[in-house]
């Protein structure tokens, strides 16, 4: 069974249109790639998933059970995290109490502190750097305590919006080598990017969004070959 | 130095109707005048229960102040989430006038009074010099209130997710924070402070009217702005600077004491014109406001 459901999704702002139909599932412990240009409507589907933005119809489920209509308090506690785009830490928090709002989220409370461990033995700069404000940490440092925050929740799901971007690309590796660790303890990824050879080439398939609908669905093979990556992303004639 | 005790008093007095009204702010963005109206049903409680023992009395006030605040977040403020600044502040607005008219129905238009702590209106010397109880009382309230809200906010989950949500409230949402818990919190916690506001004042002045805390909750605001409204503590800080300027005003200017508003007011525009943020704004906390 599917761990992601998403089907005919539609959403907008107001009376604002955005999305027009996306389907799409995903297998546990797999991930999935979400690239297309700006505007396209990617980070408005990340948010309608995780509960921030109402749904005009369609559905999601997660591991079957739908949680369309839920708000993003209670996603959260059903394992699906979203890391939103730009990151969103509190730059006032220290780092540590930037953790412990990542634990609100947590069903299993006893545990929590194993989760700590866990999320500072994947990111050793959390530890290390723990009493910082979290402002003060530099843009690749953030990103993994964005990232840190919403694992410690326990997510089946983690949806990231962007994590790579304003980052160098030594700091874009190491991010997405950490999600290769975090995908091999269990959790299935969706992850947004504008980079699409990257994301490509990560994820086990990467859908195309262009104009609120999935034009595309790519393979890794397909991010070998840029004409039809060129093509698919910006439209026929390209 | 009676004079200086005062003013630190009402200064206190001023911090804890601020630190009410700028709670409320932080997790909704309103400015909620219906606080007033707290302070009022508070002081009304205390004089109509003046015949329970005080403590009981007080703890009565809270709880009814802590309801109705409850109350008026469910029955109003929650539907209106959403909608925009203005329109939130015109409906703290009608809720401000709609219980003034209600509390008329209740209690009457002219003053309710009861003398209330009696004890507390006395003096005693110390140190060759004259201070009376109600003072000393008001300013150990305070500062026993400053430090237990300064504990929840700096220590406590509760206090962390009232900080996160006062910066971003959808981020602290999608981390699991229950927006409807912790904003019925902070209106619960603001009746309460407003509650003690409210005994603080019918000590002082024990004619109850259905406006009785229009007045400080008014410049309470002003002290919001003064201090800062994007954080609790330049909050607290700017409603001590109104009443403490206020008191000081009060007791030197004599017969001038009418112009006590005036130079309040300019040294707001003084103030404001220095640092336009309030007295603890950083920058980057100016650009979210
Ligand atoms: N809060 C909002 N209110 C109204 N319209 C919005 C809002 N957020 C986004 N939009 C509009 O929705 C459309 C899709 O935006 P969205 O942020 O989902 O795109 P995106 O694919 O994430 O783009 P980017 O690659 O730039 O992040 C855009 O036309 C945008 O103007
Ligand atoms: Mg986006």
């Amino acid at each position: 069974m599917a761990i992601l459901e998403v089907k005919d999704l539609q959403a907008g702002y107001g009376k604002v249109d955005v999305l027009f139909g996306v389907s799409f599932s995903l297998e546990p412990g797999q991930s999935l790639g979400i690239v297309g240009p700006n505007g396209a409507g990617k980070s408005t589907l990340m948010k309608a998933i995780a509960g921030e933005v109402a749904l005009k119809s369609g559905s999601v489920h997660l591991q079957g059970s739908p949680i369309s209509g839920k708000k993003p308090e209670d996603v959260v506690r059903l394992g699906l995290s979203l890391v939103p785009e730009g990151r969103q830490i509190f730059g006032g928090l220290t780092v540590t109490e930037n953790l412990m709002l990542g634990l609100t989220g947590r069903r299993d409370k006893a545990s929590s502190k194993q989760a700590l461990d866990q999320v500072r033995g994947l990111f050793p700069v959390l530890n290390t750097h723990a009493e910082y404000q979290a402002g003060m940490l530099s843009g690749g440092q953030q990103q993994q305590l964005a990232i840190a925050r919403a694992l410690v929740a326990d997510p089946k799901v983690l949806l990231l919006d962007e994590p790579s971007l304003g980052l160098a690309p030594t700091v874009i590796m190491d991010v997405f080598s950490k999600l290769k660790e975090i995908i091999a303890l269990g959790t299935s990824v969706v992850i947004v990017e504008q980079r699409a050879h990257l994301v490509t080439a990560f994820a086990e398939k990467t859908l195309i969004i262009r104009a609120g609908k999935v034009q595309a669905t790519l393979t890794p093979e397909d991010a070998k070959d840029e004409v039809a990556l060129r093509r698919a992303y910006f439209g026929a004639g390209a | 130095m009676q004079a200086i005790l005062d003013a630190i008093s009402l200064g206190g007095t001023y911090a804890l109707a601020a630190l009410g009204l700028g709670l409320v702010f932080g997790v909704m963005r309103l400015v909620n005048f219906a606080h007033a109206e707290l302070i009022t049903i508070s002081a009304y409680v205390m004089v109509v229960t003046n015949d329970l023992p005080l403590l009981i009395s007080f703890l009565l006030a809270s709880l009814v102040a802590a309801l109705l605040a409850i109350l008026t977040e469910l029955a109003i403020y929650r539907r209106l989430r959403g909608t925009g600044p203005a329109i939130m502040l015109i409906a703290s607005f009608g809720l401000s006038v709609g219980l003034q008219k209600s509390y008329e129905l209740i209690f009457g238009a002219l003053p309710r009074s009861a003398a209330v702590a009696p004890w507390m209106t006395g003096s005693f010397e110390f140190a060759g010099l004259n201070f009376t109880i109600s003072s000393l009382v008001t300013v150990a309230i305070t500062i026993a209130i400053l430090l237990a809200m300064g504990y929840l906010v700096e220590r406590t989950t509760l206090g962390l997710q009232l900080r996160a949500a006062a910066t971003d409230f959808k981020t602290a949402r999608l981390l699991g924070v229950r927006s409807n818990r912790l904003i019925g919190s902070a209106f619960a916690i603001s009746g309460i402070l407003a509650s003690a506001v409210g005994f603080i004042l019918v000590v002082e002045n024990p004619q109850v009217d259905p406006m009785f805390g229009l007045n400080i909750t008014i410049l309470a605001l002003v002290g919001i702005v003064i201090g800062g409204i994007s954080s609790l503590r330049g909050a607290a800080l700017g409603g001590f600077i109104v009443g403490f300027i206020l008191s000081i005003l009060n007791t030197f200017l004599g017969n001038a004491r009418v112009y006590a508003y005036s130079y309040l007011f300019l040294a707001v525009v003084i103030i404001l014109l220095v640092r336009p943020g309030g007295i603890l704004s950083k920058r980057n906390e100016m650009e979210r406001v």
